[in-house]
């Protein structure tokens, strides 16, 4: 091993910048979430728990968390299990796996802001091509549907406009941007079950396909679904790009799709409020951290690597 | 419909190696559901795409199938520049695309996207590789304690801790800047954790032979280690590269109305806050050539990208 000093040219770039870039501000926030800082304004007043006490009170904030919560309590099970359908159906194929995984890829790969922008366009109410299919289905048989029948006879959804569809119409584009990456995942996942174990299960009596799955595939995918899940959640706590796309201001239709970085960007950055910004910054932190440390302890107490 | 059972026509070796055409039902009921959910995917590429072509009428009554009839029609804007309504006549496409050029700096987005991801590109390689070569091949005091810092930075989204750095950088009077756009990216805690995995795996015979030869360490890094790190140094730049061209959240926070610094994300925002009916084509041209670059470089090196972006689940 050497014995030169080299190393300290080495490392102290990075650890400079780790603690400035990303343990410093950490520091900051929490500081200023004591305080009604705002820029420009120097005589930051010490306000106690005020900052905190207003995010877990005020109906504002309750409907952060509501649409924080909403969001990823949809698009986390509905990405994940997509994400590992998919991984599923194409593993299994004999011919054009390939295609779909690609094809299923492609928005992971777009800026969502673009997406967002296209998909705004798309669900459009009244030149929008998807309530424009769903009226060339009247008069058919999914009429029958109470909910089609209504569409019908009045209009389709205002999807993102209307407060009973905003929420659920953006986890749906998280969703469809999302499952692509989770798929992929799951395939790498898929190919490291060994083949055997599936033989040994049809000799133990596991016939049918779901046997296999619940009693083979399913537990080996238990690390990948770990870190599957817990990604996904990150990430859906972070969405921004198509809530700011659609609602520049105030977050969707009664601000029910007021999400926590919307809301960090739009009480900091836009109304210098510095102060309720770093507190939501920190119960953000703590929640993003909270899942992470979470993910760590399940992986080493689970997952044994060979 | 028939597209899916036609697929599912598969061929399968026989025992006595023939290969017979078989109609597989349960295979077609796959295929038929993953043709669904492509669709449901190719949707908003299809919107895009066809709307790029087509012209405002044509949007408006969604008519003219996927690239539209490409009929002239009238530019009303260059007919209130007092021009002869005869010399305004545009072909949708040709119009969609220049306009897109044209009434905004398109150019300069995409060269200012190319300037800060290849930046910070370059810069996370500089910082991390060195660090995480320290961290697996040196032994020093204090690197277990540097290695748990790395383990601890993990834990941080950058996005999440936009503030405190959006306030740190407005009293350096650094908003606004190109290295606004950079600095935050220069650290990156997963590329030297990931190198460091990597450079784990790098015999210990390799680096003596080369101290052997009289290579110092710095001569070591770039000569000996980076050429070995090539594979996961292409997987990370990709990895880097999708996330901060697509990136909108930070650029959005510290470029305040200073176009000339605009991202691509950027100055499609700003496009749409002014977009009025006459728009939308150009619009959707503006989101086709953001979009394209990494759509095309991903179709060309897919298994690379697929490799590149999951990257953070190869732990």
């Amino acid at each position: 091993m050497a014995r030169s000093r080299a190393h300290v040219w080495f490392v102290a770039p990075a650890v400079t910048l780790m603690f400035v870039i990303l343990i410093l501000p950490i520091l900051i926030a929490a500081v200023l979430s004591f305080t009604d800082y705002s820029l420009g304004n120097d005589g930051a007043q010490y306000v106690g728990l005020k900052n905190y006490e207003r995010i877990f009170t005020r109906s504002t904030y309750e409907k952060m968390f509501i649409a924080t919560f909403t969001y990823v309590g949809v698009v986390v099970p509905l990405s994940v299990g997509l994400g590992l359908g998919a991984a599923l159906l194409i593993n299994s194929l004999k011919r054009f796996g390939d295609l779909y995984k690609t094809i299923y890829f492609l928005p992971v790969m777009a800026a969502l802001l673009a997406m967002a922008i296209v998909w705004e366009f798309a669900l459009h109410p009244t030149i929008g091509i998807v309530n424009k299919t769903l009226a060339t289905g009247c008069g058919t048989v999914l009429e029958h549907w109470a909910w089609y029948a209504q569409g019908c006879a009045k209009t389709f959804p205002l999807w993102l406009t209307d407060r009973n569809y905003a929420i659920w119409t953006v986890a749906f584009i998280g969703v469809w941007q999302g499952f692509g990456f989770n798929m992929v995942l799951y395939l790498a996942g898929l190919t490291s079950v060994p083949r055997e174990l599936y033989q040994a299960a049809e000799m133990d009596g596991a016939r049918t396909g779901w046997d296999r799955f619940r009693l083979v595939t399913w537990p080996m995918l238990g690390p990948t679904t770990v870190f599957v899940v817990t990604i996904t959640c990150i990430r859906s706590f972070q969405v921004f790009d198509t809530v700011e796309a659609f609602y520049p201001q105030g977050g969707g239709p009664s601000k029910s799709v007021y999400v926590m970085m919307f809301a960090i960007y739009e009480k900091a950055i836009q109304q210098n409020l510095m102060g309720i910004g770093a507190a939501i910054t920190v119960v953000f932190l703590g929640f993003v951290m909270f899942l992470t440390l979470m993910q760590r302890w399940l992986v080493e107490r689970r997952v044994h690597y060979s | 419909m028939s597209d899916a059972t036609a697929t599912a026509a598969v061929r399968e070796r026989s025992s006595d190696d023939q290969f017979v055409l078989r109609w597989s039902s349960r295979e077609a009921l796959k295929h038929a559901v993953l043709i669904v959910g492509a669709l449901i995917v190719l949707l908003p590429f299809y919107v895009m795409l066809s709307y790029s072509f087509k012209s405002p009428s044509e949007i408006m009554t969604n008519t003219g199938g996927l690239i539209g009839l490409q009929e002239p029609f009238r530019d009303d804007y260059c007919v209130k520049l007092g021009n002869a309504a005869e010399d305004c006549m545009v072909t949708p496409v040709i119009y969609n695309y220049t306009t897109a050029f044209g009434k905004a700096p398109l150019l300069r987005y995409l060269f200012n996207g190319a300037v800060v991801t290849a930046s910070i590109f370059f810069i996370q390689v500089l910082i991390a590789l060195p660090c995480a070569y320290a961290l697996a091949k040196l032994k020093w005091w204090g690197r277990e304690f540097v290695f748990s810092m790395v383990l601890f930075c993990l834990l941080i989204p950058v996005h999440a801790i936009a503030l405190p750095l959006y306030i740190m950088l407005s009293k350096l009077g650094l908003t606004n800047s190109y290295a606004a756009l950079v600095i935050p990216w220069t650290i990156s805690v997963f590329g030297i954790f990931l190198m460091r995995q990597f450079f784990m795996t790098v015999p210990d015979d390799l680096i003596d032979a080369a101290r052997m030869d009289g290579m110092n360490e710095f001569a070591i890094i770039w000569k000996v280690m980076l050429p070995t790190a090539v594979p996961a140094l292409l997987a990370f730049a990709i990895f880097s590269v999708v996330a901060h061209w697509n990136d909108y959240f930070w650029p959005r926070i510290v470029i305040t109305g200073n176009r000339e610094l605009f991202t691509p994300p950027l100055g499609l925002r700003e496009f749409k806050g002014d977009a009025d009916g006459d728009n939308f084509g150009p619009m959707m041209a503006t989101a086709t050539i953001i979009v394209t670059p990494l759509i095309v470089a991903f179709l060309i090196a897919q298994r690379r990208f697929i490799e590149g972006i999951t990257l953070s689940g190869m732990k």
